[in-house]
C-alpha cells in the first residue's frame, strides 16, 4: 500500500492561541477511504481542513510540524495554495452549489485551470456528473440554477465539481449529515466507487457510516489521535479502553 | 393572567396597526397631491421643449430633465464603482485590520450627513477654484452621498454570503479576486444592487448639494462642465418663483422625479427577478 499523505508531528493552533491539535501522527494511504471519528470537538475537521490547508483563510491560525504530500512538505511557505487546492478538493457538511447553472458549477474548477474549449469543458463535465451519479437527473436542465436541486442533488452536484478536476484527493467534513438516508446511501456509494480514482479521507458523526465505507480509521479525542489502524479492527477490536467506549456508545 | 395578556396583545397590535397606518396616510397624501397637480403639467411640452419667458405658452422642462439625467449619471458613474469596492475592501480583503471597522464607522456618520454639506464642501473644492458652478460638481456631491450608502450596504450584502460558499471556491483552487467577482458577487448581487437603486433614489431627490455645485441653467447643455440645471433645483425655484405656469411645471417636475424613482424601484425588481431565473 502506498502512502499518499504523510501527517508526521502536526500540531495547530487557531488564532487566540487555542491549541486543537496536539503531536498528529498520520498515514494516509492511496485509494483507501480514511475516517476520522470522535466526538464533537475533537478536532477531526481541524485536521481535516489542515490537509488543503483552509485554515489559512483566516489570520492568526498557525500550523507546527508536517504533512508530507508527493515529496513536498505542504505546510511550507513557498507552496502554492492554488495548485495544491487543485490536487486536493473538498467537499464540505452543507451542499454548497454556487449561484449559477449546474453546468457552470461543475466545470467551475476546470475554468480555473483555464480550459475554455467547448467541447472538452462539455465533456469533461458530462464525465463528473455521471461519475457523481447525478448525470440521468440533470441532464436535460444543466442550463438552470443549480440552487434549485434538492439537498442531496446539490451535495453530489458538489462531489462532481470537485471530481472534474481529477484530484488525487478528496476531503469530505461530514458530508451527509444534512441528508435524509436515501441522499446518504448514495453519496456513501459515490465515496466507495471513488476511491479506486481517489484518496479520501472523510471526517464523520456517524460510526457505522465509518464502519461501512472506510478502510481505515482514525480516532480522536481532545485534539489527539487515539487510535488509528484498519476500520475493521478499531470496530471489532481496538486497543484503546477509550477508543472501545467511544465505539461502543458508552461516551461521546 | 391569560386574559390579561390577550388584552395587552391587542392593544400593542392596535398601535402598531395605528403608526402603521398614520405613516401610510401621508405617504398616500403626499403621493396623491403629486399626482393630482402634476398629471395635468405632464404633457409632451413639458419634456420635449426648452424653457420660455413666463407667461409664453408652450414651456417645457427639457434643459432641467437632460441635466438631472447627467448629474445623475455622473454621480452613479463614480459613486457606485467606488462604493461596491469600498464596501468589497471592507467585507472581504479588509476585514481583518482595524482601520475597516473605523472606515465602516466613518461611512455610518456619513450616511447621515446633511446633504447640504456636502455641498458646501464641493463648492469650496470644486467650483470656487475653478471659478464657476459645473454639472461634474453637482454629480461629485451626489456620489460623495452615494458612496457611504452603498459601502455600508455592499459590506453587509457580502457578509451576508456564508463563508463555506467562499471555501467552496478556494477549495477547489480560486484566487480570491476570482472567488470575490464570480462566486460572492453572485450570491449578494440582489443585495447590492437593491442597495445600488436605493443610493440612486436618494440623490435624485436632493436638491440643497446641486444649488452649490451645479446650480441652475436656463438653456439645455450637454457639457458637465458649466452650470446645468437639474429637476430638483428647478422645482424649488419655480416653486418658489411668482408665476402660475412656473408652480404647475414644479408639479410637472415633481410628477416626474416621484415617476422616475419608481421606474428605478420597478427595473430593480425586474432585473433581480430575470437574473435568478437563470
Amino acid at each position: 500500500m502506498k502512502i499518499e499523505i504523510e501527517i508526521k508531528n502536526l500540531n495547530f493552533y487557531y488564532a487566540g492561541k487555542y491549541h486543537a491539535l496536539k503531536n498528529i501522527n498520520l498515514q494516509i494511504y492511496k485509494n483507501k477511504v480514511t475516517a476520522l471519528i470522535g466526538p464533537s470537538g475533537c478536532g477531526k475537521t481541524t485536521l481535516l481542513r489542515c490537509i488543503n490547508r483552509i485554515h489559512d483563510l483566516y489570520p492568526g491560525n498557525r500550523y507546527e510540524g508536517e504533512i508530507i504530500f508527493q515529496g513536498k512538505n505542504i505546510l511550507s511557505k513557498d507552496i502554492d495554495l492554488i495548485e495544491l487546492r487543485s490536487k486536493i478538493g473538498m467537499v464540505f457538511q452543507k451542499p454548497t452549489p454556487f449561484p449559477m447553472s449546474i453546468f457552470d458549477n461543475v466545470a467551475y474548477g476546470l475554468r480555473l485551470k483555464g480550459i475554455k474549449n467547448k467541447k472538452e469543458l462539455q465533456e469533461r463535465v458530462e464525465k463528473a456528473l455521471k461519475e457523481a451519479a447525478l448525470w440521468d437527473e440533470v441532464k436535460d436542465k444543466l442550463n438552470q440554477s443549480a440552487l434549485g436541486l434538492s439537498g442531496g442533488q446539490q451535495q453530489r452536484l458538489c462531489i462532481a465539481r470537485a471530481i472534474a478536476v481529477e484530484p488525487e484527493v478528496l476531503l469530505f467534513d461530514e458530508p451527509t449529515s444534512a441528508l435524509d438516508p436515501i441522499s446518504t446511501g448514495k453519496i456513501e456509494d459515490l465515496i466507495v466507487q471513488l476511491k479506486s480514482k481517489i484518496t479520501i479521507v472523510i471526517v464523520t458523526h456517524n460510526m457505522q457510516q465509518a464502519a461501512r465505507i472506510s478502510d481505515f480509521t482514525a480516532f480522536m479525542y481532545l485534539g489527539e489521535i487515539i487510535e488509528f489502524g484498519p476500520t475493521e479492527k478499531i470496530f471489532t477490536n481496538p486497543e484503546k479502553k477509550l477508543t472501545e467506549d467511544y465505539i461502543t456508545g458508552r461516551f461521546g | 393572567m391569560i386574559r390579561r395578556r390577550k388584552i395587552i396583545n391587542n392593544l400593542a397590535l392596535f398601535f402598531c396597526f395605528l403608526t402603521a397606518l398614520w405613516g401610510l396616510f401621508w405617504l398616500v397624501f403626499i403621493l396623491f397631491d403629486v399626482i393630482r397637480h402634476g398629471i395635468t403639467a405632464l404633457t409632451p411640452s413639458l419634456i420635449l421643449n426648452d424653457p420660455t419667458p413666463p407667461g409664453v405658452p408652450g414651456g417645457g422642462l427639457k434643459h432641467a430633465i437632460i441635466g438631472h439625467i447627467l448629474i445623475t449619471l455622473t454621480a452613479t458613474l463614480i459613486g457606485v464603482p467606488i462604493g461596491i469596492l469600498g464596501g468589497t475592501f471592507l467585507a472581504e480583503y479588509g476585514r481583518n485590520y482595524r482601520i475597516s471597522k473605523i472606515i465602516s464607522f466613518i461611512a455610518d456618520i456619513m450616511v447621515s450627513i446633511p446633504a447640504i454639506i456636502v455641498g458646501a464642501f464641493v463648492y469650496a473644492i470644486l467650483v470656487k477654484p475653478v471659478g464657476h458652478f459645473s454639472g461634474l460638481a453637482g454629480g461629485i456631491s451626489l456620489a460623495i452621498i452615494m458612496i457611504p450608502v452603498i459601502v455600508r450596504t455592499t459590506e453587509g450584502m457580502l457578509s451576508l454570503v456564508p463563508w463555506t460558499l467562499r471555501e467552496a471556491a478556494f477549495a477547489l483552487g480560486a484566487p480570491y479576486y476570482k472567488v470575490i467577482f464570480q462566486v460572492v458577487y453572485r450570491s449578494a448581487g440582489v443585495g447590492i444592487f437593491t442597495g445600488v437603486i436605493l443610493a440612486v433614489a436618494r440623490v435624485t431627490g436632493e436638491a440643497a448639494p446641486l444649488l452649490f455645485t451645479s446650480f441652475n441653467n436656463s438653456y439645455t447643455t450637454y457639457n458637465i462642465f458649466q452650470p446645468m440645471a437639474s429637476l430638483t433645483v428647478t422645482i424649488f425655484q419655480y416653486a418658489m418663483g411668482p408665476y402660475e405656469d412656473w408652480h404647475k411645471q414644479a408639479w410637472g417636475a415633481s410628477f416626474l422625479i416621484t415617476l422616475f424613482i419608481l421606474f428605478l424601484a420597478i427595473v430593480g425588481r425586474y432585473l433581480v427577478k430575470r437574473r435568478f431565473k437563470i
